[in-house]
């Protein structure tokens, strides 16, 4: 019965409740965005959120208008990719090298209860280069569209489409191998 | 058909790109040409949709198993205290509340808990923000008690008996001001969504007017919108300011954010869950009563307990508003525009309302899906054009003074061996929403009874949209109806609701195995609640209005109840050259798809317009009961560009129109215009307005596929007859449409009462012959229901 959660992008930005709106909504995301940038470690995670939030704060919700989820994943992105920077981590994200660090083990902490095909589904997920599975991600589990990803991630939008076209292709057979 | 010229081949990130809606307006006709002319690339398509479902469907999973998760408590950690700027940011404890409490109820008890701590600990921050720390520019962290944990989660099962007391009472350092908090009447108060905040801080009188003003900010259409605060006066928080040191910056900063956080906690955990309990206090009826605002957000939509039984809380339905057509005057305005409409959702719905002994919300009655429900015996067409008109006028039962015209179009019959081959896809919302046995088990008869009516050369496909991938069925002829049935008993509800993914899969199945001559359509089952995805109803309105350029028509189909989406249907089936219906029982299922199953199918007409033009001569003011939200203006009706109604097979369509005749005085009136000054109103041509013709309409249509509209004319002269001696239908359709305006509540219904209805319903019911399914007598009883509990309202 009440599982429509409205679509918070979809609400206008008056700026009472505009900020909690957001958090409510788009923490948790974040987390687990800014999560698989570091690399798994949750706890940066949760600090890169927590600034987020806090720029968010400073600015006028008039100057975000209409996308201010997708601001919100852009800022996550670039203090993620300082906390990298800072800490020498920063070949995590350089292509090529990706396909090892990522080909991740499940996530420690995580049950595996979820049906059997899920898992599959994901590990065939997490194998994809990381620069590909950040894009998936985007597209398919926050729902941005190529333009509102190629502003987050400062690739062009053809190079967005290029990245999901490959890994939805590489998906596609995969999924078709695992079929009975 | 074009070729596929441009070359694209299967793995073209382009096609990925248009598979997934992605592309600009130029590119995306260019890339759908190259599809069309491709089988290899329709396939790639539908692979790519497929594969884009199963991912949003994985996803989805993840993300909520995540929350779900014990280990993944991102929102526990210790929240920060932050230097604050913008004060009025404090108010929205109870703002996030609807939302994750609509969510909540899926997860366990332990989400709960993560879910309300998370938006208290926002709470925190944004009240001390504003109230305490103005002062104060360093971030100060604060840590959450277990105790508080466990009390957070137990709030929030049990708010209602849980008084606030208690919750201050489990820290520490509020122990002092527990005495003086406010008792469950406050919790019930504060659901009025007041902003948790000042909700806190104000005096009860004072709290009223904050309800007031989120009605205020709600969209117009919260009619339960009086906020009265019943009961024992609420004295919450000033005592306790009182109670408390006021908050200087001595004060040692855990003890200020604790008490901001218990507010936080206690406002956070009424808001979400009360409305329930608050409801059941009030009126017993709290589990599937319905919100009449479509606010999009959880904080408006809950007024608290209303005096009558009419507690519009509780759930998720949602209607669109909109206000009676008024009275316009006809020498300034002598045409009047609409679109024809043969939904008959509203009906249906209203009739489910009125079973549950409960009086419709006045937004879900749409007056003219009421009076079309209704087969009325006007003669069909003669020769080539697809339509006949029945006018007919006579004296408005509700004010004699005033005249009421019908209008009746008949559709031309296409008998059911005669109508050409059917490529159908059924496209069925499996989602968690749908696990109701008036929902999916209903969907499933439904489609069973069509597939009895169908014939072995029709075709039906089966596409499912939520945490399942795509195609549960690739297009079958019904000769194999077996893998049909097999296909759809195999149907099992779960996961969230990505309606634009499963559309466009269900189209391009559609287009796939097009029928050239055949009926080639898309049939939507849903409760409408789509939330994953292309998911705001604008998206999807302009997605099915794309997709029906492809001359595949669609039906929509409502089931169930507590959370449909009336308007977001209405919209789509308006959009998507469609007709909207609403399942309530079996019985309605029988009539859509086994005793109108052709006039379901078959599409005779599309765009089709009717303009009335009045006599001033004769007409001072008019106004057209219902079609609200079907006006067109004057000019569209020759702008064949404009989108308006499809007809199917042997449908009729009925419009009735009230008008004062000159020289009766007139209601107001919109639309009058001073007297023109420079231009001489041009003296009536003899012939025309002298003629004593009262009206002439008109009406324009296409061909199923056509592009070009024709064009009828009927002129109607008034007799000067009285109610009773109209016929039958016409004074069936009064009854009806008195029935919907007076439970509309419009200032429009006149003199007449719920008893007079019965009385012209009856009398318009009374020979078999006009009843051949007993539909007039089932409204009798409706009647009749209706007018018990407006009798106890």
């Amino acid at each position: 019965m009440f599982n429509s959660t409205p679509n918070s992008r979809d609400l206008p930005h008056e700026d009472s409740g505009f900020l909690e709106t957001l958090v409510a909504a788009h923490q948790a995301p974040l987390v687990r965005y800014a999560t698989r940038l570091l690399g798994g470690d949750a706890d940066r995670a949760r600090d890169v959120v927590q600034d987020t939030f806090v720029k968010l704060m400073g600015q006028p919700p008039a100057a975000l208008n209409g996308h201010a989820v997708e601001w919100l994943f852009t800022v996550c992105r670039h203090r993620a990719l300082d906390v990298l920077r800072k800490e020498g981590r920063m070949k995590r994200f350089e292509e090529g090298q990706a396909e090892r660090v990522a080909a991740a083990e499940p996530r420690p902490g995580r049950t595996l209860e979820q049906a059997e095909t899920q898992a599959a589904v994901l590990q065939l997920i997490d194998r994809l280069p990381p620069n590909q599975q950040e894009v998936v991600r985007l597209k398919f589990q926050n729902g941005f569209s190529y333009k509102e990803i190629s502003r987050i991630t400062e690739h062009s939008v053809s190079n967005v489409g290029f990245l999901i076209h490959t890994a939805v292709a590489r998906l596609r057979t995969e999924f078709a191998a695992q079929r009975p | 058909m074009t070729t596929n010229d441009s070359r694209l081949l299967p793995d073209d990130p382009r096609l990925t790109a248009y598979a997934l809606d992605e592309l600009e307006a130029a590119e995306r006709a260019a890339v759908e040409a190259a599809v069309r002319a491709d089988p290899a690339l329709q396939a790639a398509v539908t692979e790519i949709r497929a594969t884009a479902m199963q991912l949003e469907a994985v996803f989805g999973a993840e993300t909520a198993a995540a929350a779900a998760e014990p280990g993944a408590k991102p929102e526990l950690r210790p929240a920060a205290i932050l230097p604050g700027r913008d004060s009025r940011r404090a108010n929205g404890g109870d703002y996030d509340e609807g939302k994750s409490g609509g969510v909540l109820l899926k997860f366990p008890r332990l989400y709960f808990m993560v879910g309300g701590l998370a938006a208290a600990c926002f709470a925190v921050v944004v009240a001390l923000r504003r109230d305490e720390l103005d002062a104060r520019q360093h971030a100060r962290t604060v840590a959450l008690e277990t105790a508080m944990k466990d009390r957070a989660a137990a709030a929030r099962s049990v708010v209602v008996q849980m008084p606030l007391a208690e919750i201050a009472a489990a820290t520490s350092a509020t122990a002092a001001v527990a005495d003086s908090a406010p008792k469950t009447e406050m919790a019930a108060a504060a659901v009025a969504s007041a902003p948790a905040l000042s909700a806190d801080r104000l005096a009860p009188r004072d709290l009223s007017l904050i309800g007031q003003a989120a009605a205020n900010r709600a969209p117009k259409t919260v009619t339960a919108g009086t906020f009265t605060f019943s009961g024992t006066p609420v004295e919450p928080a000033r005592q306790r300011e009182a109670a408390a040191p006021p908050a200087a910056s001595a004060q040692p900063a855990t003890y200020t954010s604790n008490e901001a956080k218990i507010r936080g906690l206690a406002a956070n955990a009424v808001g979400g869950v009360v409305l329930g309990s608050t409801g059941g206090a009030a009126g017993g009826i709290a589990f599937d009563t319905f919100t009449v605002a479509a606010p999009g957000r959880g904080g408006i939509a809950a007024p608290p307990p209303a005096p009558a039984d009419r507690l519009h809380t509780g759930n998720t339905e949602s209607y669109s508003f909109f206000r009676d057509n008024p009275f316009v005057g006809a020498a300034a305005n002598p045409f009047s525009t609409f679109a024809v409409d043969v939904d008959t959702a509203s009906y249906s719905n209203v009739r489910r309302f009125l079973s549950l002994r409960r009086l419709p919300a006045p937004d879900a009655v749409r007056i003219e899906e009421l009076v079309n429900y209704f087969p009325y015996r006007y003669p069909a067409p003669q020769g080539p054009a697809p339509f006949a008109a029945a006018l007919e006028v006579a004296e408005a039962p509700w004010a004699p003074q005033h005249r009421l015209v019908r209008i009746g179009l008949k559709g031309r019959e296409v008998a059911p061996e005669a109508r050409p081959a059917a490529n159908l896809v059924f496209l069925v919302d499996v989602s968690g929403s749908m696990n109701q046995p008036n929902k999916l088990p209903l969907v499933k008869d439904s489609l069973r009874k069509l597939l009895g009516k169908l014939r072995p050369d029709d075709r039906v496909a089966i596409v499912t949209y939520a945490g399942q991938s795509g195609l549960a069925l690739p297009s079958t002829p019904v000769a194999r109806s077996a893998e049909i049935l097999a296909a759809l008993e195999a149907l099992r509800p779960a996961g969230a609701t990505n309606g634009g993914m499963g559309i466009h899969l269900a189209y391009d199945i559609a287009k796939a195995n097009f029928a050239a001559d055949g009926v080639n359509r898309v049939v939507l089952c849903t409760d409408g609640d789509f939330n994953v995805g292309v998911s705001s109803p604008g998206d999807l309105v302009r997605l099915v209005e794309e997709k029906a350029k492809s001359n595949v028509f669609l039906t929509v189909l409502g089931f169930g109840m507590g959370n449909l989406k009336d308007g977001t249907l209405e919209q789509l089936a308006d959009q998507g050259n469609g007709q909207y219906g609403y399942i309530d029982t079996a019985r309605e299922a029988d009539k859509l798809f086994v005793e109108e199953v052709t006039s379901t199918l078959v599409t005779i007409a599309k765009d089709v317009k009717i303009q009335v033009e009045f006599n001033p001569a004769k007409v001072a003011s008019y106004r057209l009961i219902g079609y609200e939200n079907r006006l067109l203006a004057k000019e569209d009706f020759n702008n064949d560009k404009v989108d308006a109604g499809e007809v199917g097979a042997g449908h009729t369509v009925t419009a009735l129109y009230e008008i004062v005749p000159v020289g009766v005085e007139t209601p107001v009136v919109v639309g009058a215009v001073d007297e023109r000054r420079y231009q001489a109103v041009a003296p009536a041509a003899p012939g025309t307005s002298a003629s004593g013709e009262l009206l002439t309409v008109k009406l324009r249509y296409k061909e199923p596929t056509g592009e070009v509209s024709r064009k009828l004319e009927f002129p109607l002269t008034d007799s000067g007859r009285r109610f009773p001696e109209a016929s039958a239908d016409f004074r069936f359709a009064a009854a009806v449409a008195e029935f919907g305006m007076i439970l509309r509540k419009s200032e429009f219904r006149g003199t007449a009462t719920m008893g007079d209805v019965i009385a012209w319903a009856a009398a318009g019911a009374a020979n078999p012959a006009d009843d051949a399914r007993g539909y007039r007598s089932e409204f009798l009883d409706l009647a009749r229901q209706a007018q018990e509990l407006l009798k106890a309202e």
